[in-house]
């Protein structure tokens, strides 16, 4: 039954999904690029604050949703990293593309399929928020019209998630069929009641897992990756890399800290695997790329792999580690992707890692910004990504799990190499022969600013941390 | 008749689903199999519905009906996905003139 | 109360499976039958007829074909289908309204208004970008 008192709940959503109508709208009038931006830029920071307004607690609204510290905190990040998004898609798109109205339109809707997500406390929720994020995550990375590999990786993208979430659903048909309930208290109930798992549970739960898996494209499930976020524009890239996963992340958490899955022995192995897989293969592949975009794709598939390291650890602790190394990770990559972004020109984005040869020489504040990124990412002291993997270390070793913590250590290692090769080019002396005649898209404003932003935040966080970890600490304990 | 039955059923249409992306090239085929694979899980949703509901009629009148709900919200996310992607078909034979997948290779390096 | 799409629940499967309740298919299938058959009928009795001396001869003059008998469809039809797939489908969430109407009360009109405005926002986005016009 519909009533309004829940609706304040669901604020941040709400905002979020009429705004995406009444862009549709206003294009439907009038196509004015500069409106269209600065209005998504407007909702995603009212989405933002409004999270202010919800009262402190865990409510339920419906049985759909769960509105609790962490669905709030994840609510926060996803606005933020689409505020960012937004900003820098604007000069971006200007120089590549016509029509680039609709552009906001998908990423509002993919945005709000993460935003949800976030609070999904119940399997339809969760497929539906899924959905309505991918769906129009297909359309963004065909975006280009002019670009064959937008198409080329849209069409790929399209047909391997929805093979996805048909096993997704399955596993869930499966789960539902064992317990009778589609919410997850009412898996959690169904399941303490029988005790041991059974088998139909189990297959249901590894094509759950299969789901889950492809969309935080984790090592068996992970080939669509770097096709995928080379052919995608930059920003877009950037929002699979982040918003996508992180969204899928945080449900993941949600889903198995729930309902006890990872109880059972078989399911937690299974998990053990697939991240060290993850965390080995993310890293190992990413050594021989060229293409920039190639290699952050690879390294998002590592970076993922530490992640299950925390959700594996099942304590607080985990927890808090897995939330503050998303945030670093959001942080991180989307100062990546944007760096990317500054440095494309109207022919083509810069996406071999020659194209940033002696670029200190040349930029030298991006090239300390780009080089922070990439030191955060590999885990160097004094940088977010390094509090960020210590953590992750604490998390694994105070519950010993010794061979998640080994291989993260030595990943971590293999990484160092690829994200320092970077460093090293950028570093490395003018190459005078290409002297690219097309000015860099980036601006001063807004990407400067922006990118100067997600720097100095990763200094921050990896100075003085504890103005982070206390909101973490708040929100981390409710969930369980 | 039992529930075991709908089961292999969906089991088996699922699978000719899974073959069919497996082995077919042609863009459309692609998205008649995913249909096979949706539809395969509708099925064994109803199924399950209609099992929890005979099996708890008694005490809750409206048990099951999740599974039932779930069934409307599967049917239109895979027509607005088929839409997506006839969509992006379009785009694809405006570029190649095929929807023949083999011609998507140009990310290979 | 929110009733189930299936009603009559605790019947017993054997109880259904006699020959009897066939019935009812069977009345479907010669509806099914019938329709076809009067709307054929129906076209070729209220369909106006020109025959023309062209249109009577055989096609097989001579001339070579040129280029692919498999011409594309022009995009507009493409788009038309599209399009309808997606309004289409809307419907279906009709119907479990149209089961609980009475159940749902003034609440559940109020959802399925704003459900359908939220679709008439589309609709109005689709005419004005002018994806219906159909000459040009």
């Amino acid at each position: 039954m519909i009533s309004l008192t829940g609706l304040n709940l669901i604020l941040p959503q709400l905002i979020i999904a009429l705004a995406a109508i009444i862009v549709m709208l206003s294009i439907a009038v009038k196509r004015c690029h500069r409106f269209t931006n600065l209005f998504t830029l407007l909702s995603f920071a009212a989405a933002a604050i409004s999270v202010l307004y919800i009262p402190r607690g865990s409510f339920g609204v419906s049985s759909l949703f769960v509105v609790d510290g962490f669905g709030k905190f994840f609510t926060v990040l996803i606005a933020c990293a689409g505020f960012v998004i937004t900003l820098m898609s604007y000069h971006y798109l200007n120089a590549r593309e016509k029509r680039n109205e609709e552009y906001y339109i998908l990423l509002l809707l993919s945005s709000l399929g993460a935003l949800t997500m976030v609070i999904s406390n119940h399997f339809v929720s969760f497929f539906l928020s899924l959905e309505v994020l991918s769906v129009s995550l297909y359309a963004l990375i065909g975006y280009l019209k002019e670009e064959p590999a937008g198409i080329e990786s849209g069409i790929k993208y399209l047909v391997l998630a929805a093979v996805s979430s048909s096993f997704l659903l399955f596993g869930i048909a499966l789960i539902y069929m064992q317990t009778g309930h589609l919410d997850l208290s009412g898996i959690a109930a169904g399941l303490s009641s029988s005790g041991e798992f059974s088998g139909v549970f189990i297959a249901g739960l590894a094509m759950v897992i299969v789901g889950i898996g492809f969309k935080m494209a984790l090592v068996p499930f992970h080939l669509w990756t770097p096709d995928i976020y080379a052919g995608a524009s930059a920003p877009v890239s950037a929002f699979v890399a982040t918003v996508s996963k992180g969204a899928v992340f945080a449900f993941l958490l949600r889903l198995f800290y729930s309902t006890g899955g990872l109880e059972n022995k078989n399911v937690w192995t299974v998990f053990t695997i697939i991240a060290v897989a993850s965390m080995l293969f993310g890293n190992w592949l990413a050594l021989r790329q060229q293409n920039i975009k190639r290699l952050l794709a690879y390294s998002s598939i590592g970076h993922l792999g530490y992640l299950m390291v925390a959700f594996l650890a099942i304590t607080d602790r985990g927890m808090q580690a897995a939330t503050f190394y998303l945030v670093v990770y959001f942080t991180g990559m989307l100062a990546a992707f944007g760096t990317v972004i500054y440095m494309s020109n109207k022919k083509g984005e810069a996406l071999y890692i020659d194209d940033y040869r002696g670029l200190f020489w040349k930029k030298p504040w991006l090239a300390a910004i780009f080089t922070t990124v990439m030191l955060s990412l590999a885990g160097i002291p004094l940088t977010a990504g390094f509090l960020g993997k210590l953590y992750l270390l604490t998390a694994g070793t105070e519950v010993g799990i010794w061979l998640l913590v080994i291989v993260l250590v030595v990943s971590s290692g293999i990484g160092l190499f690829y994200y320092l090769r970077v460093v090293a080019v950028m570093f490395a002396g003018k190459n005078e022969n290409e002297a690219s005649s097309e000015p860099v898209i980036g601006k001063i404003f807004p990407h400067g600013l922006v990118l100067t932003l997600l720097f100095l935040l990763l200094l921050w966080f990896g100075v003085y941390p504890s103005s982070l970890l206390e909101i973490i600490q708040q929100i981390a304990s409710v969930i369980r | 008749m039992p529930v075991n039955y709908y089961i292999f059923l969906s089991l088996a249409l699922f699978a000719i689903g899974i073959v069919g992306v497996l082995i077919r090239r042609n863009a459309i085929t692609f998205f008649m199999c995913i249909e096979i694979m949706l539809n395969a899980v509708n099925l064994l949703l109803v199924a399950f519905s209609k099992m929890h509901h005979a099996k708890q009629a008694a005490t809750l009148a409206t048990a099951g009906i999740d599974g039932q709900i779930f069934v409307f919200f599967i049917m239109v996310v895979a027509a607005a996905e088929v839409s997506v992607g006839l969509a992006i078909i379009v785009m694809l034979f405006r570029n190649v003139h095929s929807v023949n997948v083999n011609f998507l290779n140009r990310l290979k390096h | 109360m929110i009733y189930l799409l299936q009603e009559e629940l605790s019947k017993k499967v054997m109880d259904v499976n006699d020959i009897a309740s066939y019935l009812p298919i069977g009345i479907q299938i010669v509806c099914a039958a019938g329709l076809v058959a009067f709307l054929m009928l129906v076209t070729h009795l209220l369909g106006p007829k020109r025959k023309t001396a062209d249109k009577l001869q055989s096609f097989t003059s001579g001339i070579e074909s040129h280029g692919d008998a498999r011409q594309p469809v022009a995009i507009k039809y493409f788009l038309v289908a599209i399009l309808f797939v997606l309004f289409d489908v809307e419907v279906i969430f009709f119907y479990p309204y149209a089961v609980n109407f009475k159940g749902l009360g003034w609440s559940g009109f109020w959802a399925v208004l704003l459900f359908v405005g939220f679709f008439l926002c589309g609709f109005i986005y689709i005419i004005k970008k002018g994806a219906l016009k159909w000459e040009e």
